[in-house]
């Protein structure tokens, strides 16, 4: 049952068990690999076993004729381009001319069963000249002789390259009292949810495409598939069963998704493409590595002066969402503080390595860490306490940042105080015995881009149908994407909420665009700000409908009535009113069953520099984190024992989903501090299994305590902003701080493997510096 | 993923099992638990025609305090009271290994005879066809350490140190009837990731029987791993040792995880015999094997730091074999 | 078929491809034809449309496969079906009760231990079986028992906290 609304909500602000657990702990859930249908082919993918390499011939002909074979696609067949962003569209379906990296797909097959299509891809015989490797994006940075794509930046493997200055940065510099300098390294790190990514794709008579995905973007592969495909987007039906996780490794539109379709084109027979987990590792779109140096002045009092920020990164061998990563990398040092002076230089390189993309809290995590490191610092030369350096600097409500960022509400001081009195910070920073320590990490995130990523044409972010028919249950749809964050839950809510009516009267049907209103999606943390706000717009049209009913029925204003549970009655009068299913019909003697829409734009905002709109949001959220950790000091191991996570998604709306956010987005990061890491040897993937590739096991999550302190948004939905994808970002520099208070070591490298701390430990002790007496 | 077809035997007698081995010899598997016979085949490593299933085979089960059948599932080893009260060092060791389902499927014979590891071997098809092969399967090079002539595959049971330290004998049975070795002497000193134990083609191992005294000792395994859970060592050190007061009766020490073979340093452990275990000795005990263990780049950690923890852990195992004689 | 397969088999030692298989899936008795290299998830998804065990990696590492053989949790994607010839599989669809949810699924349902629900079958079952052998748990014998179960979304948090709640409430 779901507990409590708070704030003058009934379920709002509550605990809401998810409304699709049921059919999640019986199995009954259906995901894209358990639907099978008449007749259905299976999809394989040939893959390059070289990083680049000039394609001179691919010969299918052998595997065209082993018997079982339906069709052998290579990629000239499809060669439009396609990419998540309109302005780098570099992809593929199927590679064309070259193969750019180890996994890209050279050609593929359906076949009546798994073995016999495997055979075939045995058969077909690729003949290449091998090209110079990039593996490392330094390598890209000058004029190389074979450019990855021809689209980098004057005969560069630059993607894309971003400058910006505001302010005076040498200046500030140049009068700052302290300054430090960060060069942090990240090892690239993936998604791992745990459903392989996997396509059904089914060609009827009637010239239409349907397409079952694992997507949490079903509008952008809706779009990709139309154009690669050549068929208009009315002719194409996208679904979105349940889905596995996705994390931002589910949103861009996938090759493979595409190729199953062409396949089932081509043999006008359904076919279903399921990823082998090295599969997925190889799609990838992960969190990019990165190299980045961050420099920060202060004054004497610790106020922050300047950051200077340069990143290269990793963009592997597509362009993804790599023109917001470069953004991202640089401008989301915006907050949670105010930055009077800013430069930033980012460049994304591409490599001959599987692509880098979008994931949880993109952009965000390790610029965040270097920055918190070096604040780290600066509170250790100014002698301040941690708490005390960013509480001085931090963004204040309603203001604006230097490159224009709207802030309207925040409550970072109070996730500031928050996690500073649970933890008992006071009494243990650099106070726990040798080995033990704490660290403060803060973050900010955007609260749903404002930019949609396809804005032709002009349309709102977010749109919501509801349909309520004389059976009293109200459907809700749109193309919002759940994958496990809770949001059809949440959509579900909003509308009893504002209809007070019982959550179990609202049904929230899968997303199929023949019936789902357009929505972009499940990324940049924009689902409970924009569909939330869609949502409770809809269900507002609905009520006026059933009040003008009611009205009717009672005789009594429109103006005199509120919305009871299940029921409308006259305000302070109770007892004269009408339940919700009375309403309902009056409402349907004129017109029907009843529909309404609501919709979601963000307002304008941002500067009108280049790039302005990169990282412009309705919202942000803030978030401080402690983290305790005891370090073996002579192994290096170490465990996180406890974190403190205080963070202002503005009101939460389902405590349960937020509170499972918060935890599930300290699991990743302490993956990316712990051990995670994709390794490479040249171009090759070393560890592309969930053995190898080494998410956090049960043992290894600490106690968490979840403070939820955030003041109403002034323009979320309730009050209420992100929560998916911001809590993230502090636990990772709150980590690392904790281990240099344990024991002295500053890690700059992510993962801190053990090995690191106890070289760190070394130096120290060669150079004499001791700490905490040890 | 699927398998490709073999055809499957399920012999009901350890002789029957031995000569459909031998009929066989190089066309077939024995198969165990599976847990890592069948990662492997689904990655086509190494795979076979024929698989022999040991599940129906009488003899080759049954958990008492001075034999312990080589089928017997890990898990079930785990949750013997009599077994794991008797000998705790061995419940350290059974836990740390994989994951509670890989231990309900997972023999004792399995884990003892585990195919070695090595990022250039446990690959798909793609992956290793993509670098050309290696050594141990399809190939004719090393990639970790490039050369033609030896695998560095590693070993990566985290039993066999255990009982290695406990002077374990293993049965063996064979087309001329049953052996029985030290199982320290199973493992082959000259050998390497692919030949890499005494062991003829067709022979199987029925059991491992632990002496009288096993009981008496006080034994450890210590292992380094990423996660608590789900790896496989990055090195495993066990500890035994009898003591009388302070005097030690006797020692042994067992590295496994580092190197092609799990191994024993009696050379190092032996001159303590009939002296106390200080700490220098410990200390002179955790250099030697340090000096003599020879990571290779192959897993996740680098190996001057495994090298390094081979110390690391050599004495905490030492130190605590020790300590916990004394309590006791 | 080589020779020496069928002299084997005249001996006693099964060695055909197609042999049957006998096994009772969820209280059901199966008899169908079955090749030796059938792994079990495959015949309970594909064969017998038990959708409701995952694959998630097909390796043995992530637990979404985890079925019961004879009461014991075991990774059905590194199981060969053959080899669980007579015995007693029971799936996520078998935990579940014919009306309504067991004590365990509605606690994981009322404490949010879902999320996006690919890994909660393996979860369930794992933490079925050891709800069996051991009632009462405590905190750390339940992180052992799903240490074979990998999660990406919940960071396992209130995972344990259903299986406490619902060892609390008692089956």
């Amino acid at each position: 049952m779901a507990t409590g609304g708070t704030r003058g909500t009934r379920l709002l602000g509550g605990r809401i068990p998810y409304i699709d657990g049921p059919l999640k702990v019986t199995g009954q859930a259906e995901y894209t690999d358990d639907i099978r249908r008449p007749g259905m082919l299976v999809g394989r993918l040939l893959r390059s076993p070289w990083a680049h390499a000039r394609i001179l011939s691919v010969d299918t002909s052998a595997a065209r004729a082993l018997p079982g074979v339906a069709a052998v696609l290579t990629g000239e067949k499809y060669p439009t381009p396609f990419g998540v962003l309109p302005i780098t569209h570099d992809e593929t379906a199927i590679a064309i001319g070259k193969t750019r990296y180890v996994g890209d797909i050279v050609a593929a097959v359906a076949a009546v069963d798994e073995r016999t299509a495997e055979r075939a891809l045995e058969l077909i015989r690729v003949d290449v000249e091998p090209l110079p490797e990039y593996t490392d994006p330094r390598m890209g940075v000058e004029k190389v002789a074979e450019p990855i794509h021809a689209r980098g930046l004057l005969g560069t493997n630059i993607q894309k390259e971003v400058v910006q200055h505001f302010g005076d940065v040498d200046a500030a510099f140049a009068q700052a009292t302290h300054r430090v300098r960060v060069h942090g390294r990240f090892a690239g790190v993936t998604h791992a949810f745990t459903e392989p990514l996997v396509t059904i794709a089914e060609a009827t008579a009637d010239g239409r495409l349907t397409v079952y995905s694992a997507t949490q973007v079903p509008h952008y592969l809706h779009r990709a598939l139309s154009e690669v495909l050549g068929i208009p987007m009315h002719r194409i039906r996208v679904i979105k069963p349940e889905v596995g996780g996705g994390f931002g490794g589910k949103s861009d539109p996938l090759p493979h998704e595409i190729v199953c379709a062409a396949l089932s084109i081509e043999t006008g027979r359904p076919v279903k493409m399921l990823l082998d987990r090295e599969d997925v590792f190889y799609t990838n779109h992960g969190r990019h590595p990165t190299d980045n140096e961050v420099r920060i002045a202060t004054d004497a009092e610790g106020r922050i002066l300047a950051y200077d920020i340069d990143a290269l990164i990793d963009g592997g061998a597509w362009s993804s969402f790599g023109t917001v990563t470069t953004y991202y990398n640089g401008i989301l040092a915006m907050g949670p503080y105010r930055i009077p002076n800013f430069r930033y230089h980012g460049r994304r390189v591409y490599t001959n390595k599987p692509p880098s993309g979008a994931m949880r809290a993109h952009g965000g995590t390790n610029l965040r860490y270097s920055i918190e490191v070096g604040l780290d610092e600066i509170a250790e030369a100014t002698k301040l306490d941690p708490f005390d350096l960013r509480t001085r600097n931090a963004l204040p409500p309603n203001s604006t940042t230097i490159n224009d960022f709207r802030i309207t509400s925040t409550s970072f001081l109070k996730c500031l105080a928050a996690a500073r009195e649970r933890s008992g910070w006071d009494s243990k920073f650099r106070k726990l015995p040798y080995g033990r320590g704490v660290g403060l990490g803060c973050g900010f995130y955007i609260s749903g881009s404002n930019s949609p990523i396809h804005f032709k044409p002009v349309m709102p972010q977010s749109t919501v149908h509801l349909k309520v028919d004389m059976d009293g249950g109200i459907a809700v749809h749109s193309m919002q994407a759940d994958i496990g964050q809770g949001s059809n839950t949440l959509l579900a809510a909003i509308v009893a909420e504002v209809l007070g009516v019982d959550l179990e009267r609202v049904r929230v049907p899968r997303v199929d665009s023949d019936v789902s209103p357009i929505d972009i999606g499940s990324y940049s943390s924009r689902v409970t700000f924009m569909m939330g706000n869609a949502a409770r717009r809809a269900a507002e049209d609905l009520r006026a409908q059933l009040l003008r009913a009611a009205s009717h029925r009672t005789g009594h204003p429109v103006e005199q009535l509120e919305v009871a549970y299940e029921r409308i009655q006259v305000r302070h009068r109770p007892d004269v009113g009408v339940t919700f299913m009375e309403a309902l019909h009056a409402a349907m003697e004129r017109a029907g069953a009843l529909t309404a829409t609501g919709a979601y734009s963000s307002p304008p905002m941002g500067g009108s520099f280049k790039g302005a709109r990169a990282g412009t949001a309705p919202a942000y959220s803030f978030g401080a984190y402690v983290a305790e950790v005891a370090v073996d000091p002579e192994t290096g191991l170490y465990r996180a024992e406890k974190m403190w996570a205080a963070f202002d998604c503005g009101r939460p709306l389902n405590r349960l989903a937020v509170e499972g956010q918060v935890e599930g987005s300290i699991h990743m990061a302490l993956g990316q501090v712990m051990g995670e890491s994709m390794n490479y040897r040249g171009a090759r993937l070393l560890n592309p299994s969930l053995l190898e590739y080494k998410i956090p096991a049960p043992a290894q999550m600490p106690e968490i305590e979840v403070l939820l302190v955030g003041d109403d948004d002034p323009e979320g939905p309730f009050g209420a902003k992100e929560a998916g994808e911001g809590p993230l970002i502090a636990a990772l520099p709150a980590m690392g701080n904790a281990i240099y208070d344990a024991v002295g070591v500053r890690c700059y490298e992510l993962p801190i493997t053990p090995d690191r701390i106890v070289r760190g430990i070394e130096d120290r002790r060669k150079e004499g510096r001791a700490w905490k007496g040890a | 993923m699927h398998l490709d077809p073999f055809e499957l035997s399920q012999p009901t007698t350890i002789e029957e099992a031995v000569r459909l081995r031998a009929e066989h010899v190089d066309g077939s598997d024995y198969l165990a638990g599976g847990t890592d016979l069948l990662p492997n085949y689904k990655m086509h490593l190494n795979v076979r025609p024929r698989l022999i299933a040991l599940g129906n085979v009488a003899g080759l089960d049954g958990i008492s305090l001075d034999r312990i059948g080589a089928m017997a599932r890990l898990a079930d080893l785990e949750r013997d009271r009599a077994f794991a009260s008797s000998y705790p060092g061995i419940g350290e060791a059974i836990r740390e290994i994989a994951t509670p389902l890989v231990r309900a499927s997972g023999t004792v014979g399995g884990n003892l005879l585990l195919e070695t590891r090595c990022f250039f071997f446990n690959q798909s098809e793609f992956w290793r066809a993509s670098l050309g092969y290696c050594l141990k399967a399809d190939g004719d090079r090393c990639h970790v350490v490039p050369q033609k002539e030896k695998c560095y595959a590693t070993f990566s049971g985290d039993l066999a140190p255990t009982l290695e330290v406990l002077d374990a004998e293993v049965e063996i049975a064979g087309a001329d009837g049953r052996r029985r070795v030290p199982l320290e002497r199973l493992y082959d000193a000259q050998g390497d990731g692919i030949h890499r134990h005494h062991m003829a083609p067709g022979e199987l191992l029925v059991a491992v029987y632990l002496p009288k005294d096993a009981r008496e000792r006080v034994a450890t395994y210590l292992k380094l791993r990423v996660r608590p859970s789900f790896d496989f060592p990055e090195l495993g050190v066990a500890a035994a040792g009898r003591f009388d007061g302070d005097r030690v009766l006797g020692l042994r020490l067992g590295l496994g995880g580092v190197e092609t073979r799990p191994r024993r340093f009696d050379e190092l452990t032996d001159p303590v015999v009939g002296s106390r275990l200080s700490d220098e000795r410990i200390r002179a005990i955790a250099e030697g094997v340090v000096r003599q263990s020879r990571p290779v780049h192959n897993t996740f950690l680098a190996p001057e730091y495994r090298k390094r923890m081979v110390g690391v852990f050599v004495r905490r195992a030492l130190t605590k074999v020790r300590d916990s004689a004394r309590v006791a | 078929m080589p020779s020496r397969a069928k002299g084997a088999a005249a001996n006693g030692a099964e060695a055909t491809s197609s042999s049957s298989l006998k096994i009772t899936v969820n209280g059901l008795p199966i008899d169908r034809p079955c090749p030796p290299e059938r792994i079990l998830l495959d015949l309970l998804r594909e064969d017998l449309d038990l959708t409701g065990t995952k694959r998630g990696c097909d390796l043995g590492t992530c637990g979404c496969c985890t079925v019961l053989v004879d009461g014991r949790p075991t990774l059905s994607c590194l199981t060969l079906a053959r080899l669980v010839d007579r015995r007693s599989i029971t799936t996520i669809e078998g935990v579940t009760p014919v009306h309504g949810l067991s004590t365990l699924q509605r606690a994981f349902v009322e404490h949010g231990a879902t999320q996006c629900g690919f890994c909660t079958p393996g979860f369930l079952v794992t933490a079925t079986a050891l709800l069996e052998e051991r009632p009462h748990p405590t905190r750390s014998e339940i992180i052992d028992a799903i240490s074979g179960n990998l999660c990406r979304c919940t960071g396992y948090t209130k995972i344990i906290e259903a299986i406490e709640a619902a060892a609390r409430e008692g089956r």
